[in-house]
């Protein structure tokens, strides 16, 4: 594995151990030594784990699937920034090289009230899934399959559908923003459908209800300080905020919702 | 935040006058984002004006005086004019208030540690970060400036009668040689600037405008009208004690 160039780390952790959702929780310290620059972020904590398991303590526990940056499940604050220091970046794509001997690294979970922690690194981000039920979604009849590219999309509505539905609906926009709002996550939802022919028939009422369900979650409201933008493993822009707001208007002013 | 849902109380009123929608509006995150820009952009557009009058004082006694006068002389006009104006004022610090609460509950356990990702210097001296705070200081200022020349009711400051001619431009004069209110009246604008800076370009985005054509116009904008107001503001407690009586 180690070419030329990688190094070895020795690293003081600090991670957030809480032995459940209404445990009390605390930061605790690791000493973590022979870390090659060439490991993923996620590989170290895998190190750390099989330690922990040999000296018979709980493992950490973090979430993660695929570890090649689009399950959107392995999001955790990386010394106060959310997937860590590296933009467009996810937890399980940030490697060690990025870090330093000798330093300092502090794992916390996604801190929001929607969020709640299920375990250490673990939090509970089923708020997002309610508020895709909601209305983030199209309706389709089944049948025979229809001919491709029967419905003409204009190219510019195409790529800001594909742009606005890279969204892996990982939360760092929740996490770091610091009213805990998750309008990055429900605008791009909303604008990629709305963009698209077939998100036409339920558009007013899908932007009204996702609306509805996000503040009934609890997340917090957006006040465009633009941190969810630059945290956004996905590239999700501002932009997105705006055409929320824009369909959200739309449809209270000119639809029946 | 809060429950997009009508709460039951109200709902007989407002089904009397169909206006369900418009209060499930109201209580939604983005309805109030739009009414927390509409105001202040309302605002913002009193600020110029208010500036502009106030300028007179560097023209001449007179032209003051005059400005001041003929607003007074429009009796009903400046009834309806302050009544819109402070309806404007509590709505947007009504909505300050509740989002600021929303928002703190959303977030009840804090990250030990948290940095920001954005490309810019010193997050602690971002604008975006402190409108509750720089709007507190703001919502000060204004109360001290109501009270030393709308309620004429400093103690420490020497009225004359406001039927003397001279009593618009003599009153500003000493309101603005004060040194509590020369103080307060600098920082006060200065923090007002501070958060115009980033109010007048963020309600354009919560507006829903916000476009590569224009967005960076409208930031530029912004920080442009924000030193303008600030520094136009601040030139009034510095300078004009040095005017001669
Ligand atoms: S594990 Fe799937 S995005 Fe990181």
């Amino acid at each position: 594995m180690s070419h030329t160039g990688s190094k070895i780390l020795n690293l003081n952790l600090q991670i957030w151990r809480q032995a459940g959702p209404d445990q009390p929780g605390a930061l605790k310290a690791y000493q973590l030594s022979g870390i090659s620059t060439d490991m993923s972020f996620l590989e170290m904590l895998d190190i750390l784990n099989e330690q922990l398991i040999a000296k018979g303590e709980e493992p950490v526990a973090f979430d993660h699937d695929c570890r090649e940056g689009i399950c959107g499940t392995c999001g955790v604050m990386i010394n106060g920034q959310a997937h860590g220091p590296d933009n467009a970046t996810t937890t399980c794509q940030l490697h060690m090289r990025r870090f330093n001997d000798g330093d300092t690294i502090v794992i916390e979970p996604w801190r929001a009230k929607a969020f709640p922690v299920v375990r250490d690194l673990v939090v509970n981000r089923s708020a997002f899934d309610r508020i895709i039920q909601s209305g983030g979604y199209v309706s389709v009849n089944t049948g025979g399959a229809p001919d491709a590219n029967a419905i003409p999309v204009a190219g510019h509505k195409q790529q800001e559908a594909m742009a606005a539905a890279a969204c892996i609906g990982c939360g760092a926009c929740v996490a770091s923003c610091k009213n805990a709002s998750a309008m990055l996550f429900v605008s791009a939802k909303v604008s990629h459908l709305a963009s698209l022919p077939q998100g036409q028939t339920e558009r007013s009422k899908r932007v009204v209800s996702m609306v509805a369900t996000m503040d009934k979650e609890q997340f917090g409201n957006c006040t465009n300080t633009g941190e969810c933008e630059a945290a956004c493993p996905a590239g999700i822009k501002l932009t997105n905020i705006a055409q929320l707001n824009r369909e959200y208007m739309k449809a209270v002013l000119f639809s029946g919702e | 935040m809060s429950d997009s849902a009508a709460s039951p109380s109200k709902a007989g009123i407002l089904d009397w006058f169909g206006l369900r929608w418009f209060f499930r509006f109201l209580s939604s995150s983005i309805g109030q984002k739009f009414v927390m820009a509409i105001t202040g952009l309302l605002l913002c557009g009193f600020l110029v004006v208010h500036l502009e009058g106030n300028l007179l004082l560097f023209v001449s006694a007179e032209k003051y005086n005059a400005y001041a006068h003929f607003l007074h002389s429009q009796e009903e006009l400046l009834m309806v004019a302050e009544t819109g104006l402070f309806v404007l004022f509590l709505a947007h610090l009504y909505l300050a208030f509740a989002t600021a609460w929303g928002n703190a509950k959303a977030r009840v356990d804090q990250y030990a540690v948290k940095q920001t990702k954005q490309a810019k210097g010193l997050w602690a001296a971002s604008p975006s970060t402190w409108m509750f705070a720089s709007g507190s200081v703001v919502l000060g200022f204004v109360i001290l400036h109501l009270i030393d020349m709308k309620f004429q009711a400093r103690p420490d400051i020497v009225y004359l009668d406001e039927h003397a001619p001279n009593a618009p431009y003599a009153n500003a004069l000493a309101v603005l040689s004060n040194p509590i209110s020369r103080v307060v009246y600098t920082i006060g604008v200065i923090v007002l600037g501070f958060h115009l800076s980033h109010g007048f370009a963020s309600a354009f985005q919560s507006l829903g405008l916000n476009h590569p054509k224009y967005t960076p116009l409208i930031k530029w904008i912004s920080r442009l009208f924000a030193f303008a107001i600030a520094a136009g503001f601040a030139s009034l407690p510095i300078l004009v004690p040095s005017l001669s009586r």
